[in-house]
């Protein structure tokens, strides 16, 4: 298991060094990183200094390589913007961040599993029916547009409807002004609404899955010895199948990880919520190409992780998989 | 489909009996709805399991022989429409609800299935899996559960228990995995034992040891045992009376002497006849077998099912209307209309 | 079905027609996927005649409307916009770019997409090795940053975010039709091609391509949606389409500001729901297709 996942891990580099290279060649062609120093009044002396300290005159190769170094260590670089260190300040949004992607992917999974389950135990029902119907409109929902309605749903109209002073459910940041912490009712209200829309595509697709998973596998023959030794169906669906409609989904959800990561780039936004999906699109309109690059090895990390994590569940979840 | 049996054929046999049956079925249909109309897996099919003795149902692939079995324990799907009667020790078990179901299921009735491998949680380890059957129907602690897992899996005869509670289904062999199921099938010393086509997915010789297993349990455990096979050497082994199954009606019951000496009815002497026999060379060398397909259980052909293929069959007799199992001798039962012509034919011979 | 293929290579007309009778036949099965087509040929022939079918002209302000921001009515069924403008033919104007982007970007993604696939799967080695490398790539870097990035850079007419898009999208279609050529090229009927002196550009053409036109189609369609929902976020961002070119994502983007004046409900709403409509009946068309190219596949409903 040990060897399976360093192994897995040094497999990566490679991936993370094309990617990151394609990037560091993308990001110089766009972005000047001069520029700040050719409006200068002596720029004629400055340029050449400056291009030689930042190591501009050497191939494009050489440069990557060296910053590749760097990040490999945890130097990211400084931001051409705040003039902070790249790696600290992706690690501070991170932190705030995290608390979306952990509430989004625990209330997603709850939610898909159970629909999934109901979904399947209650095949053809009117149940089955709406939740069908509602995932294809999940599915095809822009999430933006969700975060839009549902503020105006949940936060404007109660508001107005009901003339208070604060509004049930808040569409601005994590916390109240003083607030901090996560035991405060204040939190949860804040957290709802960018949670939601983070969720609702997943849940949408993920329900699916779990439905087909979950018919797969309570036509299977175990199924039917467990109920003939006298297991209680709540018992038999909540264990038996359960375990093994879950395997696969586990696969799909790891998948879908980039997919996640994107979906915090609008929610950020939206909600205002300084994570790195602000921290990029403020990066981006700042020109910020030490950041940019920082975001895109950090996220691709973060997917890279979330796959290993899946395939390492895998074993967990299937006996049958041997991870070598 | 209107061939009600007189089931008072059934009550406690006569003279000489006196065991007492401890599962009655009776008219038991199961239809499952298709795209060209109502298929007839099980058709009026009814018998009686006596106390301590294995009764084997014979049939080939369709014959309704499983069902039959799935429906005695409530596991076929909710689409299937079932009417009839099952009584075990004198009450009702077909139609109640699922809730009392799960008490008699693998406590009373327990099932061993064909195909092992499909058959076990490939999630869980074999020895979780049987302290399951047990811990399902009556509260034990831990200790006690493997405890008891382990005097099973000793019992069933596999080698090294302790290591092979830990083991996951994949980590068995087909042999093993069988004798796992058996296990976990008398857990409970069940009335009981359904097997269906228990040795089947086995080698010849494994096939031997699983139902020496079988046979064994039965003598312990002074169980009843369904065996359904389409194997009549298994059921010449090991039974001691025996079903015959054809097109989902039942077309033969008798003792497994009777039946294999004194048949009465055509397709369970094809049957027999198409075995090979080391006793009775043939003078062309060649295995005797039974033309035709079985028919479509949707579109069956009036009269005797059996009645396209069967070399006695006489057109305007066999054709009409559905023969009734009856008895012929005693606790012997036919369905064929000309039993007691192929009683006089056989004796002649 | 390689006996069919065969006939098809040799374009024995019959048999073609028979193949096409029955897709047509089980396509039409699919009543959600039929109501879903007309759907969209209505909204997609509404919004490529709006200067015709609008029932205002949206460069004409209704001055006396001008600043009052009225709901739905009678007369403006879909309301009327700060400005004054009717939004319905507002709508069916943003419907151009929204549509024009979804379907060229679908089209050409495919294309690209299907011509790498085809030759990376099919010729091995070293191409397919750099190919799959760079597509790998682009999985475990959110799309949406990376299209925000390009289009940061290379800027926002529809020409150029068309292009963007469809950059990106041709890596998936590429690595689904090279698992798919990888299985085709294994079966019998190519080998019997390749066996009969056809050489690589033949096999792939005239055996492999027309085996794989049923998931082509299915994902022609569904990358439609994808490219719909795609540009109306990019825009929404900042980095999409930009007056005075208008979509369905910049009009959303445009009102943002009615988030918090419930009056104003109709600004977001009815954007919103023409990206909704049409994206859940390409949908519905897309699983129609797949039902119609591939019966077997129509139990798992």
């Amino acid at each position: 298991m040990l060897t399976y996942i360093v192994r897995r891990i040094l497999s990566s580099v490679p991936v993370l060094a094309v990617v990151s290279f394609v990037t560091f060649w993308g990001l110089r062609i766009a972005y000047d990183p001069l520029l700040k120093f050719r409006s200068a009044r002596n720029a004629a002396t400055i340029l050449p200094i400056q291009r030689k300290r930042l190591g501009l005159d050497q191939p494009i190769v050489v440069q990557w390589t060296k910053w590749f170094g760097k990040a490999v260590r945890g130097d990211l670089g400084v931001s051409d913007r705040t003039n902070n260190a790249v790696w600290g300040e992706l690690m501070h949004h991170m932190g705030t961040t995290m608390h979306l992607v952990i509430w989004g992917t625990v209330v997603s999974a709850i939610i898909a599993i159970s629909i999934g389950i109901y979904s399947a135990v209650k095949q053809y029902s009117v149940g089955d029916y709406a939740f069908t119907g509602l995932s294809y409109i999940g599915i095809a929902m822009p999430p933006f547009w969700f975060a839009l309605m549902a503020i105006v749903a949940l936060v404007t109209w109660p508001k107005v409807h009901w003339n208070l002073d604060q509004p049930i459910f808040y569409s601005i940041g994590l916390h109240g002004t003083g607030r901090s912490g996560v035991f405060n009712l204040d939190y949860y209200r804040h957290l709802a609404l960018p949670v939601l829309t983070l969720a609702v595509q997943s849940i949408a697709s993920w329900s699916r899955y779990m439905r087909a998973s979950m018919l797969d596998v309570l036509g299977a023959d175990y199924i039917r010895a467990a109920r003939a030794k006298g297991v209680p169906k709540r018992r038999v669906v909540l264990s038996h199948a359960l375990r093994n409609a879950l395997v696969p989904l586990v696969t799909v959800m790891a998948l879908d990880t980039a997919f996640l990561v994107g979906g915090l780039i609008i929610t950020e936004k939206i909600y205002s919520i300084p994570g790195t999906g602000s921290y990029f699109l403020d990066s981006l309109s700042a020109g910020d190409a030490p950041a940019l690059l920082g975001y895109t090895l950090l996220t691709a990390v973060i997917v890279i992780a979330a796959n290993l994590v899946a395939d390492v569940l895998y074993g967990v979840l299937d006996p049958r998989i041997r991870l070598a | 489909m209107n061939n009600a049996v007189d089931t008072s054929l059934f009550a406690p046999s006569g003279p000489g009996g006196g065991n007492e049956a401890i599962l009655e079925v009776r008219d038991l249909c199961v239809g499952f709805p298709s795209d060209d109309g109502i298929l007839h897996a099980v058709d009026n099919v009814s018998f009686d399991l006596r106390a301590n003795e294995t009764m084997g149902i014979v049939g080939e692939s369709g014959s309704g022989k499983s069902v039959t079995s799935m429906a005695i324990l409530g596991l076929l799907p909710k689409y299937a429409k079932i009417t009839g009667s099952v009584k075990f020790r004198g009450e009702e078990i077909l139609g109640v609800r699922d809730k009392d179901l799960t008490a008699i299921r693998g406590a009373k009735i327990a099932m061993v299935f064909q195909d092992a491998l499909t058959s076990l949680n490939p999630v869980f380890r074999v020895g979780d899996q049987i302290a399951e059957a047990v811990s399902v129907h009556r509260k034990c602690d831990r200790k006690e559960l493997r405890e008891r897992s382990l005097e099973l899996l000793e019992l069933v005869g596999i080698p090294n228990p302790v290591a092979r509670l830990e083991q996951f289904p994949h980590e068995y062999s087909g042999g093993m995995r069988q004798r796992a199921m058996i296990a976990m099938a008398i857990a409970n010393e069940p009335d009981i034992l359904i097997a269906d086509e228990p040795t089947t997915a086995l080698d010849v010789t494994i096939q031997a040891q699983v139902l020496d297993v079988l046979e064994r349990i039965r003598d312990r455990t002074s169980s009843s045992i369904m065996l359904i096979t389409h194997d009549l050497g298994v059921v010449a082994g090991v039974a001691d009376r025996v079903l015959v199954m054809y097109a989902g009606r039942q077309v033969e019951m008798a003792t497994v002497d009777d039946l294999f000496y004194r048949g009465l009815h055509p397709y369970a002497q094809g049957l027999l006849a198409s075995l090979p026999r080391l006793d009775r060379r043939g003078d062309s060398g060649q295995l005797s077998r039974i033309h035709g397909q079985p028919p479509s259980l949707v579109f069956l052909p009036p009269g005797c099912a059996f009645n396209p293929r069967c070399p006695h069959a006489q057109p305007g007799v066999c054709d009409q209307n559905v023969p009734l199992l009856r008895e012929v001798e005693r606790d012997h039962f036919s369905s064929c209309i000309r039993a007691e012509e192929l009683v006089a034919k056989g004796s002649e011979s | 079905m390689s006996n069919a293929d065969l006939e098809l290579a040799v374009g024995a007309e019959p048999v073609a027609r028979t193949q096409w009778q029955l897709f047509r036949r089980r396509f039409f099965k699919h009543r959600l996927a039929v109501v879903s087509l007309v759907i969209l040929i209505l909204i997609t022939a509404a919004c490529a005649f709006a200067s015709r079918v609008a029932p205002y002209d949206i460069s004409q302000l209704d001055l006396s409307l001008l600043g009052t921001v009225t709901g739905p009515s009678w007369k403006h069924w879909m309301g009327t916009t700060d400005s004054g403008v009717d939004q319905f033919s507002q709508i069916l104007h943003a419907g151009q770019i929204s549509l024009q982007i979804g379907f060229a970007v679908a089209v050409l993604s495919t294309l690209f997409g299907v011509a790498v696939g085809a030759l990376s799967g099919f010729y091995g080695g070293a191409l397919d090795k750099t190919i799959s490398a760079f597509t790998d790539g682009f999985l475990v870097v959110p799309q949406l940053a990376i299209l925000a990035v390009l289009l940061q850079y290379f800027g926002h007419s529809p020409r150029v975010i068309i292009l963007v898009l469809a950059g990106l999208g041709w890596t998936y279609v590429a690595r689904v039709s090279r698992g798919q050529v990888l299985s085709f090229k294994e079966k019998e009927f190519v080998e019997a091609a390749r066996a009969s002196g056809a050489g690589g550009p033949r096999i792939i053409v005239r055996h492999i391509l027309p085996n794989m036109v049923g998931p082509i189609m299915v994902n022609l369609t569904l990358s439609v949606a994808g490219a719909v929902i795609t540009e109306s976020t990019l825009t929404f961002l900042g980095y999409g389409t930009q007056p005075p070119d208008t979509s369905w994502g910049l009009m959303l983007s445009q009102n943002e500001g009615a988030i918090n004046d419930t009056a104003k409900l109709h600004l977001l709403l009815f954007p919103g729901l023409m990206l909704l409509i049409v994206v859940m009946c390409v949908n519905f068309l897309g699983d129609g297709l797949r039902d119609a190219f591939d019966p077997q596949a129509t139990h798992s409903r």
